[in-house]
């Protein structure tokens, strides 16, 4: 009987004669399974398969239907026709105007609330985990319910809830979501008051970790409460405004929700999102190409703004 | 010597290819109803299961069922409670799970059809009399431009006025007379605002809901949106100027269109269930909605015909297809014709089926004698609903005008291409005309028709 061994893998010969040398790929492997490769590869695989499946295909899938007509039966290959299309829409301008109109209100009502609520709780000496607590409920909320909530709110008769509360003090009714002017703005309040909970939390957390040493020197140094928030929160924050403004762009230019429950886009279009308009390609017109033509030009300029993010960031950082 | 192999490879190929397409054609060919072995083994699937929420209609449901497989014990018959949903439908579709029969609203069959997303049945029909003596006006929303037929109707309505009659009785109108003209609802609105707390009159206004209805009320007033053929957008028309003007006297002028004009489909029928509104232009089969779903009163939901004027074409039907997946084999097709004959249109010629069924829907608290369009013919109609009179718990009585006009009032079909699209685009028309009084109703027209006309061209 004669049995094999495996040649050691630093290439010893044993007394029978010269071994044959492993080769280099043999050799790797048995390294990689040595130093755990096949665990880590077992643990890797279901996020592999998740992301795969769930992410990255259907991220393949869309660049491959932009570029064909299809039913989801046949398909044929139409080039850069849906782009073409997408680019001769009237109606992409309109969506583009008001998702980047809805993006800077968003900026300016919606990003300084969390900042002045995380610095009004940090000063709190009582009740800051229930202020905390009542800052972050509305986002527990399920957004289609809160949307609900807030188009009743704004009610444009006289008996609904915003223009009775106004009433009183002799103010209205206004039309909010009927008025062209109002519609955006009516929208982003209510964004705001869903979203601003986990903003405010963050640079809670973040305002927690300034060392109490800094404000003790200013304070030394003579400094009022302004300066103090001018000369040491502030700094000390930018870094996580500036990430947070960052993502709420990214974020609020993929609004969906809030205009499409309280208003379906109007009035005239106004408050038409891009988000929308790539629903109305897919699922009114069912023209899916369209919708994943527009998909991938807006995941281009949302790309192009995390490039920015990512350059601003590491600027900051260093300086 | 390679090159001539490669040659000869290649002609060997182009040889292969030709036959193999030559064969695919043949195999098309013979694949026709006519070569079909209906007694050979085949699984259909079907959609709209009743849910154990409706234990009666699901018993009712599965004893049909069981006949079916009686009757045909080739065919097996897996039944499915998805129902037809504009988010997923492509979805069913892409990923291979559409069932084989599958039932769709009216207005989604033009797009379905342009975009080859149905199966052609027009071959399969032969053997089904009764599927070929459909109401010929309903069964013109299963033509294709090609004169196919994508599909069988299993109800049929058509858009009239939906009113509230306890608020004409409040308002001092005779409930048994609704408006027959738009000068009518427009005394009848001022009434109703005058004499209840609730507004005269409304219309749906996003989500496409506004360029429907404002598309059937134009046909009311003798404008159609499209030329037959579907090439040329006729959106900017005089009757549809007059509509909109009409809307703009109503809202700004008498008063009586409220101050939503924000409304989709939900929004204006529960507005109209809670007795907010008085009257509005929404298809007949909303009795359901309102008095099943929504617990309205049966005595205070009308419907009468769509107003009409001196000009007016008719109205705009609506209603259920039952199509067949494009994906199916032809024994699958026939099986299915099978099935939809059985199902959906046994109860007009076995009154022992018609009986069961609606007993069964008024246990599960259903509403039975739906305002509807005959889906045969008249006497066809007249029959089944002899059969089942003494089952029928909607006051049909109240619905004479309505009624009598399913036999008269022309049915004017959807326009031929890119309907949604037409409707989306005139949704911010009507939304401009009833929230600003300066709205250019010729200005708003003239862009929505190039709007529409490009939409056609594009293909």
């Amino acid at each position: 009987m004669t049995t094999t061994t495996t040649p050691p893998a630093t290439g010893t010969t044993t007394a029978a004669g010269p071994a044959p040398q492993p080769s280099r790929r043999t050799g790797a492997v048995a390294r990689w399974l040595r130093h755990g490769g096949l665990s880590t590869l077992v643990f890797f695989l279901p996020l592999l398969l998740c992301f795969g499946l769930f992410s990255w295909w259907p991220i393949a899938r869309s660049l491959l239907l932009s570029l064909q007509q299809t039913n989801f039966l046949t398909s044929r290959w139409v080039g850069l026709a849906n782009f073409e299309r997408v680019l001769a829409d009237p109606l992409l301008l309109t969506a583009l105007g008001n998702t980047t109109w809805f993006t800077v209100l968003a900026l300016v009502i919606g990003f300084p609330v969390p900042v002045v609520l995380a610095v009004l709780i940090a000063e709190l000496r009582r009740a800051r985990a229930i202020a905390s607590v009542l800052v972050y409920l509305p986002v527990v909320f399920p957004p289609v319910v809160a949307v609900l909530l807030w188009k009743t709110f704004y009610a444009p008769g006289a008996e609904g809830l915003f223009n009775t509360v106004l009433g009183w003090v002799g103010l209205g009714p206004f039309a909010w979501l009927n008025n062209g002017d109002m519609a955006m703005p009516a929208i982003v309040v209510q964004a705001t008051w869903a979203t601003f909970g986990t903003a405010t939390i963050i640079y809670l957390a973040t305002l927690m970790g300034i060392q109490t040493e800094l404000y003790e020197a200013a304070e030394t140094d003579g400094a009022g409460i302004w300066s103090r928030l001018w000369n040491v929160t502030l700094p000390q924050m930018r870094g996580v405004m500036l990430v947070m403004a960052l993502l709420q762009i990214i974020g609020t230019f993929q609004v969906f929700t809030e205009p499409y429950v309280m208003t379906g886009g109007g009035p005239e279009n106004r408050t038409l999102t891009l988000l929308m308009l790539i629903y109305r390609y897919a699922f009114v017109a069912g023209d899916y190409g369209r919708a994943t033509a527009l998909s991938l030009l807006l995941a281009l300029v949302l790309a192009v703004l995390s490039a920015v993010y990512l350059w601003v960031t590491r600027r900051w950082s260093t300086s | 010597m390679t090159t001539h192999r490669h040659r000869l490879l290649g002609a060997t190929a182009l040889a292969l290819s030709g036959a193999l397409l030559l064969a695919g054609c043949n195999s098309g060919q013979q694949d026709t109803a006519a070569e079909v072995d209906t007694e050979a083994p085949v699984t259909i699937s079907v959609s709209n299961k009743p849910t154990a929420e409706s234990p009666e209609e699901l018993a009712s449901f599965e004893r049909r069922l069981e006949q079916f497989t009686t009757e045909h014990p080739n065919i097996t018959v897996e039944a499915e409670e998805t129902e037809f949903e504009p988010d997923t439908f492509q979805a069913l579709l892409a990923g291979g799970q559409l069932p084989t029969v599958f039932l769709v609203p009216f207005t989604e069959m033009q797009g379905l059809i342009a975009r080859q997303q149905v199966a052609d049945v027009t071959d399969y029909l032969g053997p089904h009399e009764v599927l070929q003596s459909i109401n010929p006006s309903v069964n013109e929303v299963v033509k294709g431009d090609d004169g196919g037929t994508y599909g069988v109707p299993t109800n049929a309505y058509s858009m009239g006025l939906i009113y509230n009659r306890a608020l004409f009785e409040q308002a001092g109108l005779d409930p048994d007379a609704p408006p027959t003209d738009w000068e009518g609802v427009r005394e009848a609105a001022r009434a109703i605002e005058e004499g209840t707390d609730a507004q005269g009159f409304a219309t749906m206004t996003t989500e496409n809901g506004g360029g429907w209805v404002l598309t059937t009320t134009s046909y009311g007033f003798g404008g159609l949106m499209q030329s037959e053929d579907g090439t040329q957008a006729t959106v900017d028309n005089e009757a549809t100027k007059e509509v909109l003007q009409t809307y703009r006297e109503m809202r700004f002028t008498d008063d009586t269109f409220g101050d939503n004009f924000l409304m989709n489909y939900d929004d204006i029928n529960n507005a109209f269930a809670a007795g907010q509104i008085g009257m509005y232009v929404q298809g007949a089969d909303q009795y359901s909605t309102m008095v099943t779903t929504k617990g309205m009163d049966p005595e205070h939901f009308g419907v009468g015909p769509l107003p009409q004027t001196e000009d007016g074409l008719g109205t705009l039907g609506g209603g259920t297809v039952a199509i067949v997946n494009p994906t199916a084999t032809p024994e699958e097709i026939t099986a299915a014709m099978a099935w939809i004959d059985h199902y959906y249109f046994q109860r007009y010629s076995d009154e022992e089926v018609a009986r069961a069924d609606a007993e069964a829907s008024v246990a599960d608290g259903l509403s039975v004698g739906v305002p509807a369009l005959p889906l045969l013919d008249q006497e066809a109609d007249d029959r089944y609903l002899g059969w089942i009179e003494d089952q029928i718990n909607v006051p049909r009585e109240n619905y004479t005008a309505y009624l009598e006009s399913t036999r008269t009032l022309p049915l004017v079909p959807e326009p031929p291409v890119k309907a949604q699209e037409l409707y989306a685009t005139l949704d911010p028309v009507v939304q401009a005309v009833l929230t600003r009084e300066d709205a250019d109703i010729d200005a708003l027209l003239a862009e929505a028709q190039s709007t529409v006309q490009s939409a056609i061209e594009l293909g």
